[in-house]
């Protein structure tokens, strides 16, 4: 079971993760992160994520810290 | 099992200060990432230069020096040398901008070349000088807007964009010059790969290494972080090539 751990205080709301994302499982959460944007959050209720890594990579910000496969 | 994790040279609980879906950020992981897995991190002395570039020693846990605006290249031959005349062997890397490498410090970047200087020289290019507020630089494309050529860059009177891989490839002392970009997640992976290759040169001690990196300035180009990539996918890289221009690592 994959799983990623993403840090919202350092999200900036940029979305390039959004668009990577091949299970789409990342989106917009309900928290104003530091840009007064909405940061992003990861849901995966149905066990789809593969742990590619691909969020992590593309994150400027280091805002994905961890991906467990 | 943990397929990734923040990398043990950026300091801990570090909060980058770029701006949103700046590509610095993602330069500074992979840079972070290589020193790991070469193992350099005690090793290493990092020169920073003006820009958003000098941000570098706020993130990056290795010993680094901030040079005056352009004169990375130059300060890293003294720290280079001072060493090697103690006989220490310390890894040295500039980390500059566009304006920084090719137009302030022009001079000293092309003759740290010729000289063949064993140091490695990272040059993020985003076509501006992003800090001060998106003045026009040496390698703004011909057209291009920006706060000190409204009109756009024309030739009449700004002249053409320099092309600094390809430049300094043709120095003699050059032994790897290559330009890359941040993308998309292949050419990431690309360019950690060919950032590498230019890291292992300098410790081979071969002579001069350098990498072009472009590099998206979603703030002064007033696009998103999307649009700024697509940006450089469907116009800069027709424009700067990414190629490896230069390698005799292997002659």
């Amino acid at each position: 079971m994959s799983y990623i751990k993403l840090d919202q205080n350092k999200c900036k709301s940029c979305y390039l993760c959004i668009d990577v994302c091949p299970h789409k499982l990342l989106k917009k959460s309900s928290h104003i992160g530091s840009t007064g944007e909405l940061t992003v959050e990861f849901s995966d209720t149905e066990n789809k994520c593969i742990g590619c890594a691909q969020c992590a990579i593309v994150c400027p910000e280091i805002a994905i810290v961890e991906v467990n496969r | 099992m943990q397929v990734y994790s923040i990398p043990k040279s950026i300091k801990k609980d570090s909060k980058f200060t770029f701006c949103k879906g700046c590509d610095h950020g993602v330069a500074i992981k992979i840079i972070a990432e290589i020193i790991d897995e070469l193992n350099l991190k005690e090793n290493t002395i990092a020169i920073s230069s003006s820009g958003c570039s000098v941000l570098l020693y706020n993130f990056l846990d290795v010993d680094c020096l901030e040079a005056p605006h352009g004169r990375a290249c130059a300060v890293a031959t003294g720290v280079k040398r001072a060493h090697r005349a103690k006989g220490q062997d310390k890894f040295v890397f500039t980390y500059q901008g566009d304006g920084d490498f090719a137009s302030i410090g022009l001079g000293e970047s092309m003759h740290s070349a010729l000289r063949g200087e064993n140091i490695t020289a990272i040059c993020i290019n985003n076509t501006n000088y992003g800090m001060t507020g998106g003045q026009m630089g040496p390698t703004s494309t011909m057209g291009q807007l920006t706060t000190t050529s409204p009109l756009g860059r024309n030739k009449e009177y700004h002249g053409f964009p320099i092309k600094t891989a390809e430049q300094i490839a043709l120095c003699e002392g050059t032994q790897f010059s290559a330009r890359v970009a941040l993308y998309d997640v292949k050419n990431i992976l690309k360019a950690k790969k060919i950032i590498k290759k230019a890291f292992e040169c300098q410790l081979k001690g071969g002579g001069f290494s350098f990498v072009e990196i472009l590099s998206s300035c979603p703030t002064n180009w007033k696009l998103s972080p999307q649009d700024s990539h697509k940006k450089i996918e469907e116009e800069l890289t027709k424009i700067y090539p990414l190629e490896i221009f230069k390698d005799t690592t292997n002659d």
